[in-house]
Order: structure tokens, then C-alpha cells, then sequence
């Protein structure tokens, strides 16, 4: 089930919100959150809501070992048992193929021919997500940043909470662990204005912007080696500006979402193509991901502790990694250890970057990033270097279809997305003008959906 | 928009305080506060209603908008539906020359597809393909419809040598079906407007479905009158929202409560007919879609072209297990019969395609064969193609065409010449 589609708006949410204020119990409505999670994601493939469960069940399970025991054989027991469950399955399902064709090929170059059988595995969606979820929850209970909760269903709601469930932002448990705890008694009235705002926002990002560039950008890619080199480059400025407005899109309708339900997710994107540098840009964009890579991988690797070059190890292993959570491909690594390399360059020269005027900083930023995107976007080195070859060589070709409207739809989202204001930096208390302007997006948005356009969210692969 | 309003009823307090009794003050009080509270709701009735405006406008609009995009459709089309793409006039019933509703766009002679001139260009074979919505193309994706594949299943093969001699003969293939078009409507339809197109070959692919309604089809009756045709321009004001929305309405039903409701729709329908019921397939409707089927073929011959017979193929031959969801969705539109009879009856105009043919001497491509070892996803519902099916229809009409007299003739008498 997607945000944008009619059977969410208006079946599956309306069901969920009022049957949950019209209980007036905080277990009845950690029960009925978890239920609707759990019909939410069940409503793609219902086989991977067992996946989650079992899950679930896990993670729960060492929360409790981490209150029963003190030891540090038995509470590392469970910080080490519950981890290593929840990356195995994710291995298995997200990795497995990825690691059988690296072996074989690996083994080519050795001379071993050697065919490793294909497996037959679907991915189950949102599974990068959820698995985030539960390991950062068994950390934090291992270092005592929070205690582990004793209510089943607090803990199952956080997991299957459907509006961070499939896409993230990857909450962490001590983030909503306030309001989880309040649920029972919070207003209804308190957010309903602003979750409305975020979910049309978002729903605006998404339909309006996302949707409406990939028309374009999807049919030029598929046929890429066929761009000119102007294109190419309208191409991937507008996979730059699908991507963002995408997830951010999603991201904001996951937020509006929470408030509807008295839960305050936090923000995942802060105009990440306003960044002026390497470091800016992973404090804007995913800022979920990025600060639970920095807070359970870089940190614990030994961040900038160890000196010049361990930090340069450091950040090239966090993003490696980053980008391979992405997905199960090289070109995610290469996208990740190329963002590595950015960061670490900027350590090294960023004194001499930072001289420059902010407005070419900006530019030079969103540059460097929709280089990166060449390789999030492509499905082989091929067509990487294909891309990259028609960017920086003058090559003559086709432009993409219906360029005038592209060029328009490119600015609208350029505009937005490095001159105005992100969702959390607009004001949500609407006079009329206001309303109107919301209404008028809603309807705009709504619109589009019931034509035959929703699109489901890039991220989802993830 | 709160503060105007709240600033009032001091003002009626202190003229009620100057001239008043503190009885009749706190009447003229609470008489003013009502006031207040009535103009207050006033405003925000008016502001809803307002709002709800705005919201209805803006969601017609964005509609147009986003069919003048994605398909360059007009914003002020009069066109609301694939029905409207089709005319009844002088010459019968077919498809209206410049049309458009959404991915289905008619062109300058009325049939789907680009444009086309009156004779056929030189060097260019000219091939016509009739029937109904399977034809026509209701559900492919825009271009992937199987007339226009064909075209570019054939043009592909003359360039890589089916017609050796002549790598310069090019194929054209204009796409004169509409959805419901039955064999009587494309005979008529043949004599009367086809002819002046001088196609080389006609590709037929009849619904034999259509002969298990209550009557036997005839062919659609020819309109004279001045006004034939013509839609009035009131029609573009009909608002496209309400059939987005009916159509998410749809979707967003499960396919189990749609295949009730179906069935609830199908049984009722059968309970109020008059007339026959086919729990077996009528053999007098057979008899019929045989006599047709020939007067099509003689027809097709008289204006001068080579026909090509195919045979109806469906979501269910050759499967393992049937999809009664497709089977029920069926089912409604031919309340007269049964799902089992539907079938049956494509089934046995088959073999009935397959005699005329061996005793016409016409083309017979069997489709129902090609398309029964395609997988599920050639179909998009219980007969109308994806773009997989379309593409597998192609190519085995292909072959078909290839084989009439007319490609052959151009062929042979090419390489006898190349060969002088």
C-alpha cells in the first residue's frame, strides 16, 4: 500500500485514525497500531509479516535480557545473539545473490570457472528499514542510552509503526519513546492541523514534483546512450531533483502521518542541495541514516580519535558500507566510497573549499552530488560511464522528451529544493490563504493519483 | 479573520448600556452574541464551502492539465470516453476521424493511429485490420496496441529480408477497429469506407462472443441525417474528475468484492431477461458466425483485398487452472451464457474460422493456439491483450500476412524481375 494511493488516503487511513482515537487505552492503541503495521505491510507480500514478527520477537526478547541480566557475558549475549539474527536475515535476503555472483566472479579471475546457482528470493520490502530499527533499539539498550520496555506492544508499534515502516526515517526508539509512552493521553486536536500539513506537503514533493520529472527522466535514461551531452545532463538533474523530492516527499508524508497520531517523527531531510559541502550535505540529506551510521558505525570504528588517516579509513569504510545498505550492487559501493572520498577530502582541503563565495560552494555541492547520483542511478558500470562519458564530452543526440515542460519542472524543483523552504521550515497554523494553497495542492495531487501516475517510492528498493 | 467580527458585540454592549435596563441589556447581550455566533458560522460555512471550490476546480483542472501533458489532449475536448471515439453516419458505424480521448487518438480517415492519406503511398503496402476492443487496443500501453506492432513486426522483417528482392517495400497498417465492432459492422463497414482506403490486406479478428447476446448481431444501421455524429460542445464541460475518481473507486475494491458484486450484477441481469440462455453453445449462433464470416471473407475479396482470418483467443485455453475472477468479469458482459459457454463458443468458432478458411482458400492464423502457451501476463484481463499478448499477436498475424497473395505476388514478381 502506497501514501499515494486512494486506497490509503481514503480506506486505510481514515480506518486507522478514527478506530485509534476512539480508544481511550494506551495498550488497546499500541495494539491497533501495531495491527494496522502489520495490515499495511502485509498488503504487499502478508509471507514478510512473519519476517517482521519474528523479528520483533527477538529484539524484544534481549530488551528483557538486558533488564533481567547485569552480567556482561549475558547482556553482550544479547546485544551480540538478536544483531547477528536480524543481519543474517537481511543478508540473506538482500545479499545473498549479490555475494554468490562477487564469489563467482571473484573466482573467474582466479581461473575457477565455477557456476553458483541463481536463488529465488524477493526482497521483502522496507526489511533495510525495520532491521535498522531493532538494531539501534538492542544498542542503545546495551549502553544504557534508554531502558528497555517491558510492554510488548510499545515495542511492536515502534517496529511496525506504518508511517516510518517500508521507507524510514530510521527512528530510534529514545526519539518517539516519549510520545509511545504519552499515547494514551495525547490530544488529538494538539497536531491534526500540522499532520495535515506535512502529509499535503509531502504528498505535493511527491506527486507533483517527483512524479512529474521522472515522466521525463525515466524514458531519457532507459534510452541514455542515446543523449546528447545537454541530455544527459537534464537527465540527471532531474533524477537529481526525482530522488529528493521522492524521499523527501515520503519522508515529510511520514511525518504529517506520526502527528495524526500523536507521534513526532523527526525530520530527514533539511534541503540537503542548500549544503556547501560534503559534511553539510550528510547532515541534510537522509538525516536518519547518516547520524545512525555516525553514531553506531563511525563512531564505534573510532571516528576522528585515531588521527589523520584512521579517520580517512573511517569515513571511506562508513560510507562503503552506507552505500551498500542501499542495495545489493557495486555501483552502490562505488556511490558510497565516492561520498567517503568527498568527506575525507574535505577534511583534508576543506579550509581552501570554504574560502570560496557561499553561492559557489552551493552549486559546486550539488554538482559534486549529481555526479554521485550517476552511480545510484545506473545499473551497471557501463551505463555509469556511458552517462559520465555524455556529461563531460560534448556528444551529440536526442534531448529528452518534451523538453520545454521538463525545463519548467526543473525549475519549479530547483527552486524549491535550493532556495525555498523545506516542509519544517514553513509555518503550519493556516489562515485562509493558506488553506486554500493547501487545498489547491491536495486536490492538484489527488488528482494526478487518480489518473493512473502513482508511482511507488524509489526508496522502497532500499 | 477573528478579530473583526469579536469587536462587535462591544459596541452593541455600550449603546445597550446607555439606553437600556440591565434586564433588557443582557437580552440585547445575548441577542448580539447569537448574532456574533450566527456570522461567525456564516463565515465559516462560506470559508468551507470556499475551500471545497477551490478543491473541486483545482482537481478538474489538474486533470486536464494532465491529459494535455501526458497525451496532448485538449483542455476543452469534447471527447469523454473510448465511445466517443466512434460515429454513426452515412457510411455505418466507425471510428471518427480526429478524435482523441486520453492514449487513443484517432487520426485524419477515422481509424487509430498516425496519420494516414487517402491512397497509399507508393512502395507502401497498405494492411487494415478490423474487430472489436481486442483490435482496437484497450489496454496496452500507447503504440503497443498489436495493429501497430505489426507494422513494425513486418517493416522489421522486410528489412532483414523477407521480401528480398524488394528491400524498399515498406508496410502500413491502419487500425479500423472500435470497440463492440461485430462481423455484420465489418462487412458494412468494408463496402462502404474501407474500400476508398485500397488496402492490400484486411486482417479480420472477430468477437464471436457477440453472436451470445439476445439477438444475433446485424450490422450497425447507417445514419443520414445532417446532425450524424455530432457532439455538442456542452460535452466538455463534463467534468473528468467524476470518472477518475469512478475509476479509483474501482481499483481500490478488492478483486473478491468486485467479482461479487460482478456476479450479484450478472445474475441479476439474467433473472430480468427475456429471450434465450445459452447453457451450451447455440448451434444457430454458430451457423451464423459461419454465414458471416463468409460473406466477410467474399466481402473482403470484392473490394479488391486479400483477407486474413484470425482465430479470438482468451485468458483460458491452454491454461492449467481458469481464473474465475476473469472468467465472472466475462460473464457480465454476456448475461445470456455461462463462463463454461463463453469458452466453448471461442472455441468452436475456431474450427469453424479454420473450415471457411480451408474452403476459401483465405489466411487463418491461429491465434487461440499462439496465445493458449503465452504466459498469464500476455492478458490483461479474460481478452484484451498487454502488451506482451499484443506483441505475440504480431508476430504470429505476421507470419499470416506474409503469406497472402498480395506480399507474395509483390515478392515473386520482384525477384523474377531482380532475377531477369
Amino acid at each position: 500500500m502506497l501514501f499515494n494511493s486512494y486506497i490509503f488516503i481514503f480506506a486505510f487511513l481514515p480506518v486507522a485514525y478514527v478506530v485509534f482515537w476512539a480508544l481511550r487505552n494506551t495498550t488497546a492503541r499500541y495494539i491497533w497500531l501495531t495491527l494496522t503495521g502489520y495490515v499495511f505491510y502485509g498488503y504487499w507480500d502478508a509471507r514478510f509479516c512473519l519476517l517482521m514478527a519474528f523479528s520483533t520477537l527477538v529484539s524484544y526478547g534481549a530488551g528483557l535480557g538486558f533488564l533481567r541480566w547485569s552480567d556482561q557475558f549475558r547482556r553482550k549475549l544479547c546485544l551480540v545473539v538478536p544483531i547477528v539474527v536480524d543481519l543474517s536475515l537481511l543478508a540473506f535476503f538482500k545479499y545473498a545473490n549479490f555475494g554468490l555472483e562477487t564469489t563467482q566472479a571473484i573466482l573467474h579471475v582466479a581461473g575457477i570457472d565455477v557456476r553458483v546457482p541463481h536463488l529465488n528470493i524477493v526482497l521483502p520490502i522496507g526489511i533495510s528499514f525495520y532491521t535498522f530499527h531493532t538494531i539501534t533499539y538492542i544498542v542503545d539498550c546495551y549502553r544504557g542510552v534508554i531502558r528497555p520496555t517491558r510492554r510488548f506492544f510499545e515495542f511492536s508499534t515502534y517496529v511496525s509503526l506504518f508511517s516510518q515502516l517500508v521507507a524510514g526515517p530510521i527512528v530510534r526508539f529514545r526519539q518517539i519513546e516519549q510520545d509511545l509512552e504519552n499515547i494514551g493521553t495525547t490530544s488529538r486536536t494538539k497536531w491534526l492541523e500540522r499532520g495535515i500539513s506535512f502529509f499535503a506537503i509531502g504528498l505535493v514533493e511527491k506527486v507533483l514534483i517527483a512524479d512529474t520529472i521522472s515522466a521525463f527522466v525515466d524514458p531519457a535514461l532507459a534510452q541514455h546512450q542515446l543523449l546528447s551531452t545537454a541530455g544527459t545532463w537534464m537527465a540527471m538533474l532531474g533524477y537529481s531533483f526525482q530522488l529528493y523530492f521522492d524521499f523527501s516527499g515520503y519522508s515529510t508524508m511520514a511525518v504529517g502521518l506520526g502527528y495524526l497520531f500523536g507521534i513526532r517523527i523527526p525530520q530527514n531531510f533539511n534541503s540537503p542541495y542548500k549544503a556547501l559541502d560534503p559534511s553539510d550535505f550528510w547532515r541534510r540529506w537522509h538525516i536518519s541514516l547518516s547520524s545512525v551510521l555516525r553514531d553506531y558505525l563511525y563512531i564505534p570504528l573510532g571516528g576522528n580519535r585515531g588521527g589523520e588517516w584512521k579517520t580517512y579509513r573511517n569515513l571511506l569504510i562508513t560510507m562503503l558500507l552506507g552505500g551498500l545498505w542501499h542495495g545489493a550492487s557495486w555501483t552502490f559501493v562505488v556511490w558510497g566510497g565516492y561520498h567517503g572520498a568527498l568527506l575525507a577530502a574535505y577534511r583534508a582541503w576543506g579550509k581552501t573549499w570554504d574560502r570560496l563565495p557561499a553561492v559557489c560552494r552551493r552549486i559546486g555541492m550539488f554538482g559534486l552530488a549529481v555526479v554521485g547520483w550517476v552511480f545510484f542511478r545506473s545499473a551497471s558500470f557501463t551505463m555509469a560511464a556511458e552517462i559520465l562519458h555524455r556529461m563531460f564530452v560534448p556528444t551529440g543526440g536526442l534531448s529528452v522528451a518534451q523538453a520545454p515542460l521538463a525545463a519548467v519542472a526543473l525549475g519549479v524543483a530547483a527552486w524549491w529544493a535550493m532556495v525555498g523552504p523545506n516542509a519544517f521550515e514553513m509555518s503550519h497554523e493556516y489562515r485562509w490563504r493558506g488553506r486554500i494553497v493547501l487545498a489547491t495542492g491536495l486536490a492538484a495531487g489527488l488528482a494526478i493519483i487518480a489518473g493512473s501516475r502513482s508511482s511507488p517510492f524509489l526508496y522502497f528498493q532500499f | 479573520m477573528t478579530s473583526a467580527p469579536a469587536s462587535e458585540p462591544a459596541d452593541v454592549s455600550v449603546s445597550a448600556r446607555t439606553h437600556t435596563s440591565p434586564a433588557q441589556y443582557e437580552q440585547a447581550s445575548s441577542h448580539g452574541k447569537s448574532q456574533d455566533h450566527r456570522r461567525n458560522l456564516l463565515l465559516r460555512l462560506s470559508g468551507a464551502f470556499a475551500l471545497i471550490v477551490v478543491f473541486a476546480l483545482t482537481f478538474e483542472l489538474t486533470c486536464r492539465v494532465e491529459d494535455w501533458v501526458m497525451y496532448r489532449m485538449p483542455l476543452a475536448s469534447p471527447y469523454r470516453s473510448v465511445e466517443d471515439l466512434i460515429i454513426r453516419d452515412a457510411d455505418g458505424m466507425h471510428g471518427r476521424p480526429n478524435a482523441q480521448f486520453q492514449k487513443w487518438i484517432m487520426n485524419n480517415v477515422g481509424t487509430r493511429g498516425p496519420r494516414a492519406s487517402l491512397l497509399p503511398v507508393s512502395g507502401t503496402v497498405r494492411i487494415i485490420t478490423v474487430g472489436a476492443s481486442e483490435t482496437f487496443g484497450l489496454r496496452e500501453s500507447p503504440g503497443h496496441e498489436y495493429p501497430r506492432q505489426l507494422e513494425d513486426s513486418l517493416n522489421a522483417r522486410l528489412r532483414n529480408g523477407a521480401c528480398p528482392a524488394r528491400a524498399d517495400l515498406r508496410v502500413e497498417v491502419l487500425n479500423a477497429a472500435f470497440a463492440g465492432m461485430t462481423l455484420p459492422t465489418i462487412q458494412q463497414d468494408v463496402r462502404n469506407r474501407l474500400v476508398r482506403l485500397h488496402p492490400a490486406v484486411v486482417v479480420a479478428y472477430p468477437s464471436p462472443a457477440s453472436y451470445l447476446e439476445a439477438e444475433r448481431p446485424v450490422a450497425a444501421r447507417p445514419d443520414s441525417s445532417p446532425n450524424a455524429g455530432v457532439i455538442g460542445s456542452r460535452a466538455m464541460l463534463h467534468p473528468r474528475a467524476i470518472d477518475r475518481l469512478r475509476d479509483q473507486l474501482k481499483e481500490m475494491l478488492p478483486t473478491a468484492i468486485k467479482s461479487w458484486l460482478r456476479q450479484r450484477e450478472t445474475d441479476a441481469a439474467r433473472a430480468g431477461v427475456a429471450g434465450p440462455l445459452f447453457s451450451t453453445p447455440p448451434a444457430d449462433r454458430l451457423s451464423a458466425f459461419e454465414v458471416d464470416v463468409r460473406q466477410l471473407i467474399s466481402g473482403i475479396r470484392a473490394i479488391g483485398s486479400a483477407p486474413v482470418l484470425v482465430t479470438h483467443a482468451n485468458a483460458f485455453v491452454g491454461r492449467r487452472t481458469i481464473d474465475g475472477d476473469k472468467l465472472i468479469a466475462w460473464e457480465k458482459f454476456f448475461p445470456r451464457t455461462t463462463g463454461a459457454t463463453l469458452v466453448a463458443f471461442d472455441s468452436l468458432s475456431r474450427s469453424v474460422e479454420f473450415s471457411v478458411a480451408a474452403e476459401s482458400g483465405a489466411v487463418v492464423v491461429d491465434a487461440t493456439r499462439r496465445l493458449a502457451s503465452a504466459p498469464d501476463s500476455a492478458f490483461a484481463d479474460y481478452e484484451h491483450f498487454a502488451d506482451l499478448g499484443a506483441a505475440l499477436m504480431a508476430s504470429a498475424i505476421a507470419d499470416g500476412v506474409l503469406a497472402t497473395e498480395p506480399l507474395a505476388r509483390i515478392c515473386s514478381r520482384a525477384q523474377a524481375h531482380f532475377g531477369n
